[in-house]
């Protein structure tokens, strides 16, 4: 067993990288099949033709295709993100300056709504047919059910400027100490809390209900076992792996999917500078931020299968 | 004959002006200036020519504008792809940053006239063939360097460079040659006269930067503020150019700019008073600012229009009456009323606004007349056709107007199938690439600027495809023309072409709609260009706090 | 814009090594009040609430324009976000449009849409995530790494690729929710089959020379549908609200028609007084989306209770 994890761990990560070769394939394709190119893009609504055509062979976008890939690849292989066409600056660079922004809304993100969202899912399972399971029930419905930028709209007119308890900008270079900080996070996260706390509740809830259902929670009750303890210790290790996926996976979408919080609240993050460069069709950042994104993704998931593969010692063998 | 413009009713010389300005300097209101000047009538002239659009300093003493204070304000779009070099402005908050950090050899005034700035006086010794530009002694540039004739002269010829990706290749075109003939005297030789060009040199493309500059990210122009910070996509910190060479100005200690996309983000931040200036409002916000007591709505008709392009050169827009049909079919009151909530003004099926002095008042304008259009509908053999037209989020209102149109066109029988195509890409991909489609053109500086750019036969972005070449002769004609009067009749003559002829459909004017806070100082003046005073307010405004 | 770098949502019901569990026990019948079986009259009214209210919706989508007062497209007030009055239910919009009109027909794309692009990213999710795990080991891996690209394609560049390549139209649209949404569905599934496969009666029926489809259908489909039909719920909710993110996009449902997402998004200003333009389809929205998934849970519940 003790050999199996690390062989496990390592054969993940290399089919991980093969995925993300795949991406970066597909990401490539249709960057060139998206009609217009990086140099039309910077030129914008009034270009020449000879305009448009002599900022291509600046740009080194009259090389083929194929040409242009093999050389971020090659790039990307040795950690050379490249240069953004569209503005210049290293790649690296314009990452540098706004992943942190990202790391910490979805660190902030991830430490509140996680543990909220189990304890959530935990009540609802426990006192599950009740009045509190119904009530969450519909809360967790309700909550998923609102559209994100209606929430953070109504966020901002109540707080920002109704109340004018916080600011309607999330600026983070203006953080001088903790009231700050609190003042500037309170809303993009309280955002993105309502869609990842609705979601991994009610998988926490339907993991653990299937767990509660199953034969042996029954000859545990049967037994005497408060109910507490059917819960915490027999029920909760069982539903460890499928828990652990939900979680992954909402989580996953706090780097690339946060867009729409970054826009209302102008909150420079890693969505937005991935919105843009597929506007500006520049390829080396798309890339770049694709690769996080699905790097992000896979390695929350592999997380997530250790811990299945951890409570269903059955899938080691595959 | 050296070129002089005096007498021209609307013109005030670069003599004029700047001794109008050394006098403003000296402590005097501009009214009181120009008085000195004995030149009441140059007042009154522009003022009955730029109706509701001057009336603000010709009727009013200014108020005494403050010194310090820090603003920030939200532009509607904003990219990683934003840069320093002023050639590649793209959008309102570039050309804000342009006018912040650079200067241009020509500034505009309230009038779209060119107004000396790093030039100190221009003349051209026949029609706008030859020009000489003097420059301002004693010019810094931010790093400390002094101003010289190699730095215009790298400034503007660069644009001609393709690999510079300049926006405004197709206006520097024109210049065939820049020397300097002095240390401080330039001459510009233009492949064809053109009077215009002290106008053109004043565009935020065309601001001056230091010889051979290739990083643009320092921002090290003459300007009136310094570049403290700029992060692409993000924000942009302005902190005062404590040497700048005109004297009292700026007024604000720092300027913060930062781009807010989504409106009601944008209205939110102004509101809040997390912003203290926001752009491009739509209508229905504006009159939600205007409700509270802490913040203004400004909005200023600089000749943005949206236009309906009928390709003459496709099916269905080659048969002329399908063309007049079309233009007939414009609820225009409803356009303007239903779409723009009123920021807006009617406009002829021609891209001349009324605040421009070319703008010919003469022509009958043309109302919604469904019975007129169906007839010709039928004369077209288009009457009960399905048309289809393309929308997109990139020309603004074009969905509202699309939509109405689509109601009115019901009306004569047309039925029109709407388009929606991403606003990605839309100006490369679809823009002119349709039988019917929108276009989106902000204001120009000047109408010549405008007619070439859009309706010479040649033009690069001829809209419709429409061709006309006594058009084209009088265009030409109009750069060299010295007599106002004829001028003006032959800006007429073009306007009435377009507004018969060309496949364009201009329904309204858009107007620039800005929100600010009550405090913010110096917002009466009107630089009909673009939002946030012509991108030129930087310089302009002042807080009162 | 609801720019949806696909958002992968799982909800991996029950374990299934559990789940034969049960299967197991049933036979032995241990006298035990199961709590499905003391939950039955909740049961009951949550379906019987869920089916009204998705009914409903599924009738007004259906039948809805030929009730609505005004064109969908007609301007007909001067008034607007105008509040609620006889003339206007509902109110008008941001140009003065009437809002129960604009519902009465925006529901039917919205209910349409999504329930197909819902269906349809659960049944391919689902039947790839089953047949994968009884495929070579080598197709599995492959289908995989198709899958797992295909969640981490934005697919605000998916969308955008799409309408340039094929055009638009509502075909298209379900299309790229499908391929958006399907990958999570698959990775739910597969999970859960995997687990579902190491169990002995799949062996069994393995050893026993079953086809494929007869183990994914019989075997391994009959304890999973609970999770498939509940992620299909929460699949169905982002669909809602990716409709109107695509529909910006120039994918699918074009102007002056809109969906429920566009018609709260494109009158997202009245929000600050409170207009009904606002409020009335988010709150179709919100009926719509909780009615669905209260049907769906009663659903599967109601399966569960029937095995007992």
């Amino acid at each position: 067993m003790r050999n199996t994890m690390p062989k496990l761990v390592l054969g993940r990560l290399s089919s991980s990288l093969l995925t993300l070769f795949l991406v970066s394939l597909v990401i490539f394709a249709i960057t060139s099949l998206l009609p217009g190119d990086t140099a039309q893009q910077i030129l914008g609504q009034f270009a020449t033709p000879e305009q448009v055509a002599a900022l291509r062979v600046e740009l080194g976008l009259d090389q083929p295709a194929l040409l242009r890939y093999w050389h971020w690849l090659s790039g990307f292989a040795t950690g050379d993100l490249g240069m953004s066409a569209s503005n210049g600056m290293a790649v690296s660079q314009l990452m540098n300056d706004r992943l942190p922004n990202s790391l910490l809304l979805a660190a902030i993100t991830t430490a509140i709504s996680v543990p909220v969202a189990l304890l959530m899912g935990l009540v609802a399972a426990m006192r599950r047919g009740g009045n509190v399971d119904r009530v969450l029930n519909i809360v967790t419905l309700s909550m998923v059910a609102v559209p994100e930028f209606l929430v953070a709209t109504i966020a901002v007119l109540i707080f920002a400027v109704h109340l004018g308890w916080l600011p309607a900008l999330s600026y983070v270079s203006t953080v001088d100490n903790l009231g700050d900080f609190v003042r500037i996070y309170a809303m993009p996260v309280l955002t993105l809390c309502c869609v990842l706390i609705a979601q991994m509740a009610r998988m926490t809830r339907a993991a653990l209900i299937d767990q509660l259902d199953s034969a042996y929670i029954e000859m545990a009750r049967l037994k005497g076992v408060p109910p507490m303890r059917r819960v915490l210790r027999h029920a909760l290790p069982n539903a460890v792996g499928p828990i652990a996926n939900a979680v992954a996976l909402s989580l996953s979408y706090l780097l690339g999917g946060v867009i729409i919080v970054e826009t209302i609240f102008n909150y420079p993050g890693i969505a937005s500078l991935m919105v843009d460069a597929v506007s500006n069709r520049d390829l080396a950042l798309v890339q770049a931020c694709a690769m996080l994104f699905c790097g992000a993704y896979l390695i929350l998931v592999m997380v997530a299968d250790l811990c299945a593969i951890l409570s269903n010692p059955r899938l080691r063998n595959r | 004959m050296t070129h002089n413009k005096q007498g021209d009713d609307g013109f005030v010389s670069p003599e004029q002006s700047l001794q109008v300005y050394r006098a403003m300097q000296a402590g005097l209101s501009r009214r009181q200036a120009l008085k000195m000047l004995g030149a009441a009538g140059i007042v009154a002239a522009g003022s009955g020519m730029w109706p509701g659009l001057s009336r603000g300093w010709a009727a009013q003493a200014q108020p005494e504008p403050k010194r310090g204070g820090r603003i920030r304000m939200a532009a509607h779009s904003s990219s990683s792809s934003e840069s320093l070099d002023p050639a590649k402005g793209s959008t309102a908050i570039d050309y804000v940053r342009a006018y912040t950090f650079y200067n241009g050899l020509t500034r505009f005034n309230e009038q779209l006239e060119p107004q000396p700035a790093l030039a100190e006086t221009f003349e051209s010794s026949d029609n706008g063939d030859r020009w000489v530009f003097t420059l301002r002694p004693e010019v810094t540039f931010h790093d400390g360097k002094s101003l010289t004739p190699q730095d215009v002269i790298y400034s503007i010829m660069r644009h001609k460079d393709p690999g510079v990706g300049s926006k405004v290749l197709s206006m520097v075109e024109q210049i065939g040659s820049i020397k300097a003939l002095d240390d401080r005297r330039i001459e510009f030789n233009l492949t064809s006269p053109n009077i215009e060009l002290p106008s053109i040199l004043a565009i935020s493309h065309l601001v001056i930067v230091p010889d051979g500059t290739t990083d643009f990210s320092k921002g090290i122009g003459t300007g009136p503020f310094k570049c403290q910070e700029f992060s692409p996509g993000v924000r942009s910190v302005a902190v005062r150019n404590e040497s700048y060479w005109r004297e009292g100005y700026p007024h604000l200690d720092a300027i913060e700019m930062v781009g807010i996309s989504d409106e009601s983000a944008r209205v939110n931040a102004l509101l809040s008073g997390d912003v203290q200036m926001i752009n491009n409002l739509t209508g229905r916000n504006a009159d939600r600012i205007k409700q509270g007591d802490g913040h203004r709505v400004k909005a200023t008709n600089s000749g943005n229009y949206t236009d309906l392009i009928m390709r003459v050169d496709q099916q269905p827009g080659s048969r002329p009456e399908f063309v007049e049909a079309m233009k007939y079919l414009f609820d225009r009151e409803q356009i303007k009323h239903v779409a723009l909530r009123g920021y807006g003004e009617i406009a002829n099926d021609q891209p001349i606004a009324p605040s421009s002095p070319y703008y010919f008042d003469g022509l009958p304008q043309r109302e919604y007349d469904p019975e007129r259009a169906a007839a010709l509908l039928k004369k077209a053999g288009v009457s009960g056709a399905r048309v289809p037209i393309v929308v997109s989020p990139a020309a603004n209102y074009s969905e509202e107007m699309g939509q109405l149109l689509q109601q009115s066109a019901a009306q004569a029988g047309l039925n029109i199938n709407l388009n929606r195509v991403p606003g990605d890409g839309y100006w490369s991909n679809h823009w002119m690439k349709h039988p019917l489609g929108f276009g989106n053109i902000n204001a120009r500086p000047t109408a010549n600027i405008l007619l070439s750019q859009f309706f010479a036969s040649k033009a690069p972005w001829n809209e419709s495809g429409w061709k006309n070449e006594q058009f084209d002769q009088l265009l030409v004609a109009s750069r060299s023309e010295p007599d106002v009067a004829k001028r003006k009749q032959m800006y007429a003559d073009m306007q009435t072409m377009i507004h018969n002829e060309s496949g364009i459909g201009i329904p309204v004017f858009l107007s620039d709609v800005e929100g600010y806070d009550a405090r913010i100082g110096g917002m009466d003046q009107t630089i009909p260009l673009g939002s946030f005073m012509g991108y030129m307010c930087a310089e302009n405004i002042w807080w009162n706090a | 814009m609801s720019e949806t770098h696909a958002m992968p949502h799982r909800r991996p019901g029950l374990s299934p090594h559990q789940a034969s569990r049960r299967r197991m026990s049933q036979g032995s019948r241990l006298p035990i009040a199961t709590p499905a079986r003391r939950n039955k009259p909740r049961l009951k009214l949550t379906r019987w609430i869920g089916l009204s209210v998705f009914g409903a919706w599924v009738l007004i989508a259906i039948f809805g324009p030929l009730f609505s007062p005004y064109p969908m497209g007609a301007f007909v007030s001067d008034e607007i976000y105008g509040g609620m009055s006889a003339a206007h239910w509902l109110g008008t919009d941001y140009m003065g449009r009437d809002m129960l009109s604009r519902i009465l027909t925006g529901a039917r794309y919205t209910v349409g849409l999504a329930v197909v692009a819902a269906l349809l990213s659960s049944l391919v999710g689902a039947g790839f995530g089953m047949l994968t795990v009884l495929l070579p080991r080598w197709l599995e891996e492959g289908i995989r790494r198709i899958f797992d690209t295909l969640i981490s394609i934005p697919s605000k560049m998916m969308a955008l690729v799409m309408v340039s390549a094929f055009g638009t139209s509502i075909p298209l649209l379900i299309i790229a929710a499908v391929l958006s949404y399907a990958p999570g569905a698959f990775r739910i599934s597969h999970s859960l089959a995997t687990n579902l496969a190491t169990l002995e009666y799949v062996q069994v029926a393995r050893t026993r020379g079953e086809g494929r489809f007869y183990i994914a259908a019989v075997e391994i489909m009959p304890n999973m549908i609970q999770s498939v039909l509940t992620d299909m719920g929460m699949r169905f909710v982002f669909i809602v609200l990716l409709l109107s993110g695509m529909s910006f996009l120039g994918l699918g449902v074009q102007p002056p028609a809109a969906d429920l997402g566009s018609l709260v998004r494109e009158n997202i200003g009245g929000l600050s007084q409170g207009a009904l333009a606002v409020i009335a389809p988010a709150l179709a929205i919100g009926t719509l989306t909780i009615g669905a998934n209260l049907l769906i849970d009663s659903l599967s519940n109601s399966r569960g209770s029937q095995k007992e």
